[in-house]
């Protein structure tokens, strides 16, 4: 096995989808792959990088053009069984490419396929499986495995094949940070133990970082390739191309503008080391920072949302019966931009959906008998949610009108669109609220609604909500959602699964919506800089507690107690604790303009 | 809120017959099935008892948990043996009272039939408490392999098969989420007359319709991009392998069989009185 040798080879490649009037999904692509190189793919959604991923190994078959995968035509059918055998792709949703309900039936599907003997594909299903660390889950069902898991499972299903060339196609998009983070680790490892020739497909740039060589693409063509600090260092150009820059690339250029002399660089470390040599040149030496105003946050008043003692466990008296929630106190106050932070599993799901009673309180439900307090023990502690004026522990509340008040939005919302048309799809809660409107005031706040998510109304207003792009559609859904001007509204992983510009974008919505619309929000998410970036206050839901609750300045400043729960901190807090090491002490509100400014101040301070 | 059955009714517990070959457990409750409807007297009867018995010791399942699974077929049961008591006629009679007659042997016909269908529901009950769904399929699939000769796809059956049971627990998980977000937007779908909770039940469907044939598509990329093309050159990982405890099932329900087919032929030379008395006519 040489290196150097190109395993896959584009010349010239145009592919459009059939009814694309000529559009071109990929359109004229040149593009080698080394054996053993480690290429990262990013572009903006619709870019042509996952279309790229299907003509590799011929589930797509190219218009013109020529593909040669280790040496065969992509487009000679014959080729195609054997170009899979060595290309194999781990797809986006992990939930969706799994075949069996036992792992190991599972992994053995694609060996079965190409006709291995038994013997040998226990020993494939060992060595697979160890590869992705998931030895010990052979048996399990993975419908009870978390998103990373399960996406380790689907990478082991493919290397059991014994391909040369592993693909992977958006296969971080739908996971957690942890779960990002164990799929990065066995793809690394897989390539630089493996020497496995590895093709990842992203919009994370912070996971383009890693590779030995980054393509952009915009529109079907490539339009860059290079190494990922080549890449980045092209600055401006790439938001032409509907991208962003890695949040350190940015607060690099700020810090440049105002002078400093710092590198490209892309890890933390790295930054804070280039910071340090800047303030000893101009002798600055154990700088501290302003400190944050100290606000007290947490002083008692009267607030609008507070629960209090919630416990909740699923399937009561059952043997699967699994305790959710475990005593949660929060209170948020009104016009709060509120975060909940937490994993996957972790009860915050569970806690939201209290707050508008899709999960009653147990006084409240029909039926309900208030348990006699036996002698010697204290009577156990209800659970209380208050919302306003709204008391979610009374039976009597009009749960409706409730509802219509605290909007809720779930993961992924664009999959409840149902309706014909954009119109009745987000007048649908709004009928459902309101029985005495008229056709008028429905008009009228479809309208409103549907403009202040930032589409045209006119013109989507009779399309079928199916007939919209991924971004559109998520923002069909949120109208349909605050079409009843709730004054709290909750959303569930408002980003999720959207390229960089697609986030930055929804949680500008946010931000207007928040302004304009509806007085409180909340929302869930495993993001930490995007909790910093927006939140005024931030709660941390671990195992069914909620561990902390305060300013993200004061939360993030908590650095080994966050990382002890499995979970990360933005990168701002990373540098300044890397700073610490150089004598620097940078307090910071968490957020990268802050963090520049703060830096600056320090850096202008100093004498040359 | 719907929930997970991927399991079925599969009770998770090690035993004997939790351990032994889903094929010979499908082939014991064929047998045991065709020795009911062949029993024509208690006697045979009691022989399926005891089998019973014996299996339900060997599974460790707790006897009323798989009494409960006769629930589901309770008002059938009293249908059937109302129906019976009264119209079955015969030479002793009981009871009469306005049109009501009731018989000896209507009484010993019901009993018997009662017993039968009990016995049909407990055993075939047994076979899901002690199998889970996927080792039911790849049972399933071994015994109708010899259909391939007749060019019946056991394959691609076998797969349809495992791949619904895969999906279910993802689609119901769905449905509760589409349910809930529905509901979050002022669904109600409690209330109303029957044509209005037909209608509530829209904004459910489509989604998940078009979730579903979202997933089929995805599917059948990453089955492809697996090699997969359909059953031919195909090896199978998962062989089922025949153990002691299959022996002994298969001796056991053999005798089970035999031992009813005797009973039918000298059931009246044992004790005639007894038998007299109990005939089932």
């Amino acid at each position: 096995m040489q290196d150097g040798e190109n395993v896959i080879e584009f010349d010239n490649v145009k592919f459009s989808y059939p009814g694309a009037d000529g559009v071109f999904a990929v359109n004229g692509v040149n593009l080698n792959v080394r054996r053993g190189e480690f290429l990262s793919v990013i572009g903006h959604n619709g870019s042509g990088k996952s279309t790229l991923a299907r003509l590799i190994n011929g589930l797509l078959l190219a218009d013109s053009g020529k593909i040669t995968v280790l040496g065969l035509d992509v487009s000679e059918g014959k080729n195609s069984r054997e170009i899979r055998k060595k290309a194999g792709i781990v797809f986006q949703n992990p939930d969706n490419q799994m075949v069996a309900s036992i792992v190991e039936d599972d992994v053995a599907f694609g060996p079965e396929n190409i006709g291995i003997k038994r013997e040998e594909i226990g020993e494939r299903i060992d060595w697979a499986l160890k590869a992705v660390g998931m030895e010990e889950f052979r048996h399990s069902t993975p419908t009870r495995l978390s998103g990373g898991q399960k996406q380790r499972i689907a990478i082991a299903g493919v290397l059991a094949i014994k391909p040369e060339i592993l693909v992977l196609d958006e296969s971080t998009a739908m996971l957690d940070p942890k779960g990002r983070r164990e799929v990065i680790e066995v793809v690394r490892r897989l390539n630089k133990e493996e020497g496995m020739t590895v093709i990842l497909i992203t919009h994370f740039m912070e996971e383009a970082l890693i590779a030995d060589r980054t393509v952009v693409m915009n529109r079907g063509e490539v339009v860059l390739t290079g190494t990922p600090e080549e890449i980045f260092e092209s600055g401006e150009i790439l938001e032409t191309y509907n991208l962003c820059l890695p949040r350190i690339t940015e607060i690099i250029n700020v810090l440049n503008g105002a002078g400093m002399n710092i590198e490209n660089v892309l890890r933390p470390e790295e930054l804070a080391k280039s910071i340090a040599e800047n303030f000893r040149a101009k002798n600055i030496e154990n700088a501290v920072s302003e400190k944050v105003a100290a606000t007290d946050v947490n002083s008692p008043h009267e607030w609008d949302i507070k629960v209090e003692n919630l416990t909740f466990t699923y399937s009561k008296k059952s043997p699967f019966a699994t305790k959710a929630l475990k005593g949660i106190d929060l209170q948020i106050d009104d016009g709060e931009f509120f975060g909940i932070i937490g994993h996957t599993g972790s009860g915050k799901s569970t806690l939201v959906q209290h707050l508008n009673a899709l999960i009653k309180l147990p006084q409240a439900e029909r039926g309900y008998r208030a348990k006699k307090s036996k002698k010697g023990k204290p009577a156990p502690v209800l659970p209380k949610i208050t919302i306003g004026k709204f008391d979610l522990a009374n039976r009597k509340t009009d749960f409706k009108a409730l509802r219509a008040s605290v909007g809720m939005v779930f993961q992924y919302p664009e999959y409840q669109l149902f309706a014909e048309t954009v119109f009745a799809d987000v007048a649908f809660g709004l009928k459902n609220f309101k029985k005495n409107v008229t056709k008028e005031e429905i008009e009228k706040a479809v309208k409103d609604s549907i403009e202040i998510v930032g589409l045209d109304y006119a013109e989507v207003r009779d399309k079928s909500p199916f007939d919209l792009s991924g971004g559109q559609k998520r923002r069909v859904a949120i109208a349909g959602v605050i079409v009843t001007k709730p004054d709290v509204l909750i959303l569930d992983e408002p980003a999720a699964g959207l390229d960089p510009l697609g986030k930055k974008e929804i949680m500008e919505l946010l931000h207007k919506l928040h302004k304009e619309w509806c007085r409180t929000v909340i929302i869930v998410s495993h993001d930490m800089d995007e909790v910093a970036e927006n939140c005024t206050r931030a709660a941390v839901i671990s195992n069914g507690e909620a561990v902390m609750c305060d300013s993200p300045a004061t939360l993030f400043s908590q650095e080994q107690k966050l990382l002890s729960l499995g979970l990360d901190v933005p990168l701002t807090s990373k540098i300044c604790g890397e700073l610490k090491n150089y004598g620097i002490n940078v307090e910071c509100d968490c957020t990268a303009e802050d963090f520049a400014d703060k830096i600056i101040g320090i850096y202008g301070g100093g004498n040359a | 809120m719907l929930k997970d059955v991927t399991f079925g009714q599969y009770y998770p517990v090690n035993s004997f017959a939790h351990k032994s070959d889903p094929r010979i457990k499908l082939l014991a409750l064929i047998a045991y099935i065709v020795a009911l409807f062949l029993a024509k007297n208690f006697y045979g009867m009691a022989l399926c008892l005891l089998v019973l018995i014996i299996s339900i010791a060997a599974s460790r399942v707790p006897p009323l948990r798989v009494m409960r699974s006769v629930k589901g077929i309770l008002i059938l049961l009293a249908f059937t043996a109302v129906l019976n008591l009264f119209f079955h006629g015969g030479e002793h009679l009981l009871v009469h009272w306005k049109f009501i007659k009731i018989y000896r042997e209507g009484i010993i016909f019901t009993v018997f039939l009662v017993l039968r269908l009990f016995f049909l529901v407990m055993g075939s009950a047994l076979l899901t408490l002690t199998t889970t769904p996927v080792e039911l399929t790849d049972g399933i699939e071994s015994l109708l392999t010899p259909l391939k000769w007749i060019r019946f796809p056991v394959h691609e059956l076998a797969l349809i098969m495992s791949i619904a049971l895969r999906f279910i627990p993802t689609l119901i998980d769905e449905t509760n989420r589409i349910i809930s977000a529905q509901k979050a937007r002022g669904a109600d779908f409690e209330s109303g007359n029957i044509f209005k909770r037909i209608k509530a039940i829209i904004p459910i469907l489509i989604p998940l319709l078009i979730s579903a044939f979202r997933r089929a598509e995805e599917l059948g990329d990453a089955m492809d991009a697996r090699c997969y093309s359909g059953s031919k050159n195909r090896t199978k990982y998962k062989k089922l392998k025949l153990g002691w405890r299959d022996v002994i099932i298969f001796f056991l329900y053999a005798a089970m069989v035999t031992g009813v087919v005797l009973f039918n032929i000298y059931a009246a030379d044992i004790c005639p009185q007894i038998y007299e008395f109990i005939k089932v006519s």
